[in-house]
């Protein structure tokens, strides 16, 4: 049984925030409800390096939200910008041009489309030289920023700009969300975890946790997105909490490549998690689409038979 | 031509009013023309959307810098500084606002021009349609009988618009009905049209060089974004009810943007000036603590399920 | 000072090695390979002490590269061609972070179809790019120019990285003596890098990179980066100044080859001057008066010095070694444009396009490219863009186009 060490009780998250308000990120955004979580164990002693996304805007001239340090690199290569400033600090170090007491954290700080796609070569480069570092992807399961397109963390039969429904295509999403904790797994970095911020003491858990390991600490964080998923602001922790609950966001670690699922979720069904987003509607209305429930709810099953079937 | 400017808060519909009036102008056999402003900004923050329409080709673009008409999609947008509402308005520009106050509550504390007009357009969309941030059929629907066009064109494009969202048949009917309403509430203005302008050159600053520790694009003030104020964007704001909190925390914990502190005594402290009114410390709140109220007065009380 | 034969390449990683640069992420391509190659083994054994970092593409490479100088250390990188092209939007963004790293490019024409051989449309394609650009002719002057891009691009008043280049081939394989300088004396050339813009500490954060909303900051901060690039015409004297007092060799934004009395005037850039100015000197012995122009700074674009250099000439011909489709020779706008006020201008402006993809500029070639722009000099007109092609390269295409369908 998976024990939280370090973060038993709410009133141990720390007071203190890192990443300060006056963004101008959407109200209710659920990615930044996980990074600002994240920080408050991460610190201020801290460079994000960031991927083009929705959070590109948390450091938009003349503001920035946070009192750590910022580097925007690109769509395609943040992971390789944290290699570049890893490397560069510790050869100043090394060289004596840059006290040990300076030494920051790099923290790639990246959407889905950008972690599961286009920047998968350098994390994958990165993961491979064993760089000691932080990936956070908040993974709002569509590429955000430019409207909510198709990416491949889009789940099955979610709606997007680019997957519309249509008489061919009535569940909109034909193609399954691509695994990226499998990837990221199969590089055998020492730390990676999923996280959800409505579960925020096993959040914390996780980054604290994370902190012992050199090299590699993967992060990947559901990140409810109001405006994108099609529901009120205001439920963005309801439907983090739904889609744990459903068992379709299992909560997990893999350390050194071993894995221990941290929350064992009694599984409620998937529609309660599916009705109350717009990007599933259709799955609903005007005709109930039994076919793709049932294929969703079966796929969720099979995830945790084989999880059951590995724990015993 | 007339120039009709829209100012909304990210995902109030701006945009899709001045596509609405700008197809309703098409139909109407104007010649016309309609275009967003694309800011990073998102739900919430202050949008413009501007649309254009005449009986000659329109020579111009972007921007709308001198409105015959204003119309604002949220009364708190008048007093963002950000959201430049008022800007390049004349004295004879029609400026309406969804607002439940008078024309003469808002000149309280505002200068305002000459023809304000003023409809709770939030509280019809409310009470009819039952969502908080749909009402760009209204506000579409407002415009449109502002310019002096008429219905029919105005119905088609209500439902052009919103059939190219993807907005299901019956709630587009139920939209169509409510816009009806709002159509009929507000009278054709007369617009002055803008008059030749006299333009003189402009006064032109020779760029020098400057150092790079201010010449890059980098931001030393650590965290200074609270000084850009977020309020603004609330429609609701979490209040909290005395007696009720058991200090929990989990206001605070879920709180995306860290816009609620805890006392001393484990109660919560809505920093307003940042809180986005995204309600989710009311929904999340066990004891029902905390409660959504309306910003604006005479509203209705909205509270979480 | 010992001189000793050696690569292009070779003299390039020697450049890196002397400006004692704190970090190298590379990737291979060819013909720029053997410069990472030797650095690799350089940093292995400690002869140089900078961390060496095999990245995962070109377009990572350049991210590392920039992040790294934004986080204080002194860089350098090499590519070429399709490597350039891959890195090509994290090339605006160094610029934009003011970021003065040193950037090799060992040309090569781009695919497709794809080749190994050199052309200048890799390099030209970056001329927008922010990145200061200085072309070399020989591999002395490519050891030497990456110093003084060093000395250049950490200037207060620049900031901008700089892209070095050289011919594929040309010169990135061929050896010659090239004079190795006093590593002391380097020193003295080039102050450490002390950024004052730049930089990641825990006890001064700041956000670098960071995205603007709007043209006024955004048009404020381009200009900044044309501003720096123009500095860069004061500073690269400077540079150059200092650099032949402690070395004895001067490099100037161009350099002239027996202009003083020449009726016509070359216009060349990198190794291929070398055929050019041996093309001088043949027209010479004939009794042309025949010189030649080489570019060897084009970012900044010293117009300055190609309006002195050309003011009063007959005919001067533009030999570039790129081509832009529908378009014509690059360089040649270029010139154009900068000759558009100069009331003595040349009475002839030729285009020639020449040696794309390796392709071989005879002397032959010269000789007819000297006899078209003196008459088109006299004439007082305009002429190209020709496309040299020789009678004996279109029989050679024409047996393989029969191979290739066929037809043998
Ligand atoms: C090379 C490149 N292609 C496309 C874009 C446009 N772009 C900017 S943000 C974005 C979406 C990124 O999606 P994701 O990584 O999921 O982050 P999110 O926007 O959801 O926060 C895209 C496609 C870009 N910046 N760079
Ligand atoms: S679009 Fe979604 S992920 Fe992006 S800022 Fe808005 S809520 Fe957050």
């Amino acid at each position: 049984m998976w024990q939280r060490e370090t973060f038993k009780k709410i009133k141990q998250i720390p007071r203190e925030e890192h990443v300060l308000p006056g963004t101008a990120l959407c109200a209710g955004c659920g990615g930044l409800e996980a990074l600002r979580l994240a920080a408050k164990v991460l610190g201020d002693h801290v460079v994000y390096v960031n991927a083009a996304g929705c959070f590109t805007m948390l450091a938009a001239y003349p503001y920035t939200s946070f009192k750590g340090s910022w580097l925007y690199t690109t769509m395609g290569s943040a992971p390789a910008g944290a290699q570049g400033v890893r490397d560069a600090l510790d050869v100043l170090i090394a060289k004596g041009k840059l006290p040990k007491s300076e030494d920051v954290k790099v923290v790639v700080l990246g959407g889905d489309g950008s972690t599961y796609d286009m920047a998968l070569s350098s994390t994958s480069g990165a993961l491979h030289r064993k760089l000691d570092f932080y990936y956070i992807c908040y993974d709002n399961e569509a590429y955000g920023n430019t409207g909510m397109q198709l990416s491949p963390a889009t789940p099955y039969a979610a709606r997007t700009a680019t997957s519309p429904c249509s008489v061919q295509h009535p569940a909109a999403t034909a193609q399954e969300k691509k695994n990226i904790f499998e990837i990221w797994r199969a590089h055998r970095p020492p730390y990676i975890a999923t996280v959800a911020p409505r579960y925020p003491l096993d959040l914390e858990e996780k980054f604290a946790r994370a902190a012992a390991f050199t090299g590699p600490k993967m992060f990947l964080a559901l990140s409810a997105c109001p405006t994108g998923w099609v529901y009120d602001p205001g439920e963005t922790p309801e439907v983090a909490k739904l889609a744990v609950e459903t068992g379709l966001w299992p909560l997990k670690e893999a350390i050194n490549g071993v894995v221990t699922h941290t929350y064992i979720p009694k599984r409620k069904p998937v529609e309660a998690y599916l009705k109350l987003q717009g990007r599933f509607r259709h799955l609903f209305e005007p005709t109930v689409h039994t076919d793709a429930i049932r294929h969703i709810q079966e796929r969720v099953d099979a995830y945790w038979q084989q999880v059951t079937k590995e724990q015993a | 031509m007339v120039a009709v400017r829209f100012h909304g808060r990210g995902g109030q519909g701006a945009k899709t009013a001045s596509r609405i009036l700008g197809t309703a102008a098409f139909l109407s056999g104007y010649v016309a023309q309609d275009s967003p402003i694309y800011g990073a900004e998102r739900r919430g923050a202050p949008v413009a959307a501007f649309t254009r329409f005449g009986r000659e080709p329109i020579r111009e673009r972007g921007a709308i810098t001198h409105p015959d008409v204003v119309v604002v999609a949220d009364a708190s947008l008048l007093e963002d500084p950000g959201a430049r509402v008022l800007e390049g308005a004349r004295a004879q520009t029609v400026l309406f606002v969804n607002s439940s106050l008078s024309p003469d509550a808002l000149r309280a504390h505002l200068s305002l021009p000459e023809q304000v007009m003023t409809r709770d357009v939030t509280g019809i969309a409310l009470q009819q349609l039952g969502q908080r941030e749909a009402i760009s059929a209204l506000l579409g629907a407002v415009a449109a009988r502002l310019v002096g066009l008429e219905w029919e064109p105005v119905r088609q494009a209500i439902t052009r618009e919103l059939e190219d969202l993807a907005v299901a048949p019956p709630v587009i009917e139920k939209n169509l009905t409510v816009a009806k309403q709002c159509y009929d509430s507000v009278e054709p203005t007369g617009l002055h049209k803008g008059g030749g302008q006299v333009i003189s050159a402009a006064a032109l600053h020779n760029p020098i060089y400057e150092p790079p520790t201010k010449g890059t694009a980098r931001i030393s003030a650590a965290g200074n974004s609270v000084l850009r104020e977020t309020g603004g964007w609330r429609t609701f704001r979490p209040v909290l009810v005395a007696g009720k909190c058991n200090g929990c925390w989990l206001c605070f914990v879920y709180c995306p943007d860290g816009v609620i502190a805890m006392n001393q005594d484990d109660r919560p402290v809505v920093d307003y000036a940042h809180c986005k009114g995204c309600q989710i410390c009311v929904h999340e709140c066990p004891t029902h603590a905390l409660v959504a109220e309306r910003e604006q007065e005479g509203g209705e009380a909205w509270t979480a399920k | 000072m010992d001189s000793q034969m050696m690569t292009g390449n070779l003299a390039a990683a020697w450049g890196a090695r002397l400006a004692d640069v704190d970090y190298i992420p590379a990737f291979p391509i060819t013909p720029q390979t053997e410069i990472v190659e030797a650095l690799a083994k350089w940093c292995a054994r400690g002869e140089v002490a900078a961390r060496f970092v095999s990245m995962d593409s070109e377009h990572s490479m350049m991210t590392a590269a920039g992040a790294a100088e934004v986080a204080g250390a002194r860089v350098f990188t090499a590519t070429s061609s399709q490597g350039l092209l891959h890195a090509f939007e994290v090339l605006y963004s160094i610029s934009g972070w003011r970021a003065p790293l040193v950037l090799v490019n060992v040309s090569r024409a781009l695919a497709a179809p794809i080749t190994l051989e050199s052309d200048h449309n890799d390099v030209l394609a970056a001329r927008d790019a922010g990145f200061l650009q200085i072309h070399a002719e020989t591999c002395q002057e490519v050891l030497d120019s990456i110093l003084m891009a060093y000395r250049i691009a950490e200037d207060e008043r620049i900031m901008l990285p700089v892209i070095v280049n050289l011919d594929g081939f040309t010169l990135s394989f061929t050896r010659e003596p090239v004079s190795l300088p006093d590593p002391e004396m380097v020193r003295r050339f080039l102050p450490p890098f002390r950024p004052s813009h730049l930089g990641f500490t825990a006890s001064s954060a700041q956000a670098l990179g960071v995205a603007v909303i709007g043209g006024t900051s955004y048009a404020y901060f381009r200009h900044q980066v044309h501003l720096a690039a123009r500095n860069a015409l004061e500073v690269h004297g400077e540079a150059a100044e200092s650099f032949h007092a402690l070395f004895g060799r001067r490099y100037d934004l161009v350099e002239g080859y027996r202009l003083e009395d020449a009726d016509d005037v070359l216009v060349m850039t990198n190794a291929g001057a070398s055929k050019g100015k041996a093309a001088v000197d043949a027209a010479r012995t004939q009794g042309k008066r025949v010189g030649l122009l080489r570019l060897r700074v084009i970012r900044p674009w010293p117009a300055e010095a190609i309006r002195q250099a050309l003011r009063g000439r007959r005919g001067v011909a533009v030999l570039d070694q790129n081509l832009a489709p529908g378009q014509g020779g690059i360089l040649y706008q270029e010139v154009a444009a900068c000759l558009y006020h100069e009331p003595a201008r040349p009475r002839a402006l030729c285009s020639f396009i020449g040696g794309l993809g390796g392709q071989n500029l005879s002397a032959g070639e010269f000789h007819a490219i000297v006899e078209q722009t003196a008459e088109a000099g006299v004439a007082g007109s305009g002429l190209g863009p020709v496309l040299l092609y020789s009678a004996e390269e279109h029989r050679e295409m024409t047996q393989l186009q029969m191979l290739a369908g066929g037809h043998a």
